[in-house]
């Protein structure tokens, strides 16, 4: 047992799997000699040098693109989008190529990848380096989509999207960087993608979340419990393929459904979520599904009231929880 | 415009390539022009959907980078590259496969009538986004320089795809790491509407290698033994660890952008002026004033490539479509099954 930070759990994990698989390689914008400019990346040139730690021109279409072209011969691409702002010119790529390559050529080519994208909110970023749009890709079959909440997953999503044979869009949330640590077992572990963690048991409804929005589902199902409300929390961990069994038990248990997401509210993941719930076990609900989410406007903004006017948090979930039980 | 390093001398031996080489490059050619001509000719006859994008009058600019290619060397093609496939070894029953959609299509049926690949003999399936398979060419020439590899990958495209930013970023990161890749540029003058004059405010579009540190040459795309001898040469520069080549090939599509396409916005005169500079009837005097090639054989050539046309065409004729669930397939590994819209199958 370690205790280990969320970033630590990333870097640590790609010096494992580069030591592991030489097919393993990074690419990205001062990835290399600056050590990417979270660290995530520290110490990974130095170890197994620029042909395996390649710093890129401000590329991002190459950056997807390449890593696409590499993955087809054979290679194990690990590149990083240094904010998730910055990820629209590589959208081609990923949508067009990574997502289509398996489909398009009868399941002769594929592309195994794992796309670091670092995103969100909470941090002051301002316009231009807090944006979380993991609903872009959401959207689009064809591409794995995670966001890991603890260093634990952190660790064991990224080795299994690494060791998978599939690309994956790996959102890790910069507000979780250094904020959380936890013990991380020494011995090799993976998280399975496509499988929901529930991370707390409770009865009275299910809080749905993921992400950084998972902590503040949790902070706020603890406030629930002083009321004599019991939640439970679910961190969805994959959001494509998502854990619809996991769901929809939980709910057919709570028969309340309260889904949190950080990013804009419409068309967002928690849409989708919010109508499959309704599909599949309507008769279960004893109350309208409710979502707390971002607000609807281009991208969070930077003035500090402004971010937090934005931003789900934990009150703004207990209010909506004590509403949807009050219902 | 064709390149001053067309050959001068007029002694038989002038184009410095063996009888084989020669005689290889011309069964591709015509085997790449008599194809596309019967399928423009399907397709008109309604005999399967979608549409057809012909490369008559371009065949010498795929045909001859392709060929003498290694099995293991990689073709990262665009929408008008049947050459490239041709040449590089699928056989005709696959290439009928894929434009019929046909269970035995290598893409079993997915993506595009133009979109003939092979894993097996490295032809990668393209996108229909022009270009991009420019950036994902580059990420496999990538690949073989980190796993030490020799193999060399070749990227075609149209000048009008020169104009995307991606096709730019790639470039410019093959420049800077020296990959071993040659980019072959297929200036037909068009794309679609538009004319090259409104495509880039440089005359030559090999200039842009300058940008990005490596050799560019624009050369006569319709001589097939220059473009054969000039990718090679690329190719073996690549291979040695030399860098990237940009070759522009000028040339010209006799018809539409597609077969729905009147190509009405270009005049007559050039349509006729290119015509004349047949890239098949020209290798093809070469030939017989070499005395490789006499009408007798010529003829025996033709027939063989009919037959293999009809029987290729009578196999997917034959051949079912895939099963409509089976659009299910080949998302994700067989990790990931498809979440199936059953409420509505019926
Ligand atoms: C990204 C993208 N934009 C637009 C199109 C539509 N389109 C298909 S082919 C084409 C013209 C391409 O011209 P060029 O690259 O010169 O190739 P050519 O067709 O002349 O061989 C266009 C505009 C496309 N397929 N992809
Ligand atoms: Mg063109």
């Amino acid at each position: 047992m370690k205790k280990t930070s969320y970033i630590e759990a990333i870097t640590e994990t790609l010096f494992e799997e580069m030591e592991r698989d030489e097919r393993v390689f990074l690419i990205g914008e001062d990835i290399g000699v600056y050590g990417g400019v979270f660290k995530a990346t520290k110490g990974l040139l130095d170890r197994f040098g620029p042909e395996r730690v390649i710093d890129s021109p401000i590329s991002e279409v190459y950056i997807a693109g390449g890593s696409v072209g590499a993955a087809m011969v054979g290679m194990k691409p690990v590149p990083e989008i240094q904010f998730a702002d910055f990820i629209t010119p590589a959208m081609d790529q990923l949508i067009q190529q990574a997502a289509k390559m398996r489909y398009r050529t009868g399941g002769q080519w594929t592309c195994p990848m794992t796309v670091r994208v670092c995103c969100g909110g909470d941090v002051g970023g301002g316009l231009y380096h807090s944006q979380i749009n993991e609903q872009w890709f959401f959207s689009q079959p064809g591409l794995i989509v995670v966001m890991p909440a603890t260093p634990y997953d952190a660790k064991g999503l990224l080795r299994s999207a690494i060791r998978g044979d599939d690309p994956v869009i790996y959102f890790e949330h910069k507000r979780l960087y250094r904020w959380i640590k936890e013990d991380l077992p020494e011995e090799d572990f993976t998280v399975p993608i496509g499988k929901a963690a529930v991370r707390k048991e409770g009865s009275d409804l299910t809080i749905l979340s993921y992400g950084l929005m998972y902590h503040r589902s949790l902070q706020a199902a603890e406030s629930l419990d002083k009321k004599g409300i019991s939640a439970e929390v679910i961190d969805l961990r994959t959001l494509r393929p998502w854990d619809m069994e996991t769901i929809m038990e939980s709910v057919k248990k709570t028969s309340r459904a309260l889904l949190v997401q950080e990013g804009s509210k419409t068309g967002g993941v928690m849409a989708e979520i919010s109508a499959t719930i309704t599909e599949e076990v309507f008769d279960y609900l004893d109350a309208p599904i409710t979502r707390v989410c971002g607000i609807d406007v281009p991208a969070i903004p930077f003035a500090p009231p402004m971010e937090h006017f934005f931003l789900p948090n934990a009150d703004k979930i207990v209010t909506a929880a004590t509403r949807l039980m009050e219902y | 415009m064709p390149s001053k390093s067309a050959t001068k001398k007029a002694k038989p031996d002038k184009p410095g390539l063996s009888e084989e080489i020669l005689l290889g490059l011309y069964i591709n050619i015509v085997k790449t022009r008599t194809t596309d001509e019967r399928l423009r000719k399907l397709f008109r006859q309604g005999r399967f959907a979608g549409t057809y994008f012909s490369a008559v009058g371009q065949e010498a600019t795929t045909v001859g980078p392709t060929y003498g290619l290694r099995k293991d060397d990689i073709i990262a093609p665009s929408h008008r590259e049947i050459g490239a496939a041709i040449t590089k070894g699928i056989p005709l029953e696959k290439i009928f496969a894929q434009v019929y959609a046909r269970s035995n299509s290598p893409d079993k049926g997915k993506s595009h009538p133009c979109h003939y690949g092979d894993r097996e003999l490295g032809v990668i399936h393209p996108s229909s986004t022009v270009a991009s398979q420019a950036v994902i060419g580059t990420g496999c020439a990538m690949g073989f320089q980190i796993q030490k590899k020799d193999n060399v990958v070749l990227a075609f495209f149209g000048e009008g795809g020169t104009s995307r930013g991606g096709w730019h970023e790639a470039l410019n990161f093959a420049g800077i790491h020296k990959l071993p890749i040659v980019y072959i540029c297929q200036n037909n003058l068009w794309a679609e509407s538009v004319p090259s004059t409104k495509q880039a405010g440089i005359e030559n579009f090999s200039d842009r290698a300058k940008a990005y540190g490596f050799p560019g040459e624009t050369i006569d795309g319709n001589d097939l033994v220059l473009v054969h001898k000039r990718a090679y040469e690329a190719v073996r520069r690549a291979r040695a660890g030399e860098g990237p080549t940009l070759i522009e090939c000028r040339t010209y599509r006799w018809y539409g952008h597609s077969e729905i396409d009147p190509a009405d916005y270009r005049s007559p005169d050039e349509i006729e002026y290119w015509k004349k500079q047949d890239p098949v009837v020209r290798h093809e005097k070469l030939l017989m004033d070499l005395g490789i090639l006499t009408v007798e054989k010529r003829a025996a050539m033709v027939e063989d490539i009919d037959q293999e046309i009809d029987a290729a065409i009578k196999i997917c004729e034959a051949a079912k479509y895939v099963e409509p669930e089976e659009a299910y397939n080949d998302v994700y590994s067989e990790a990931f099954p498809v979440r199936r819209n059953d409420n509505i199958d019926v």
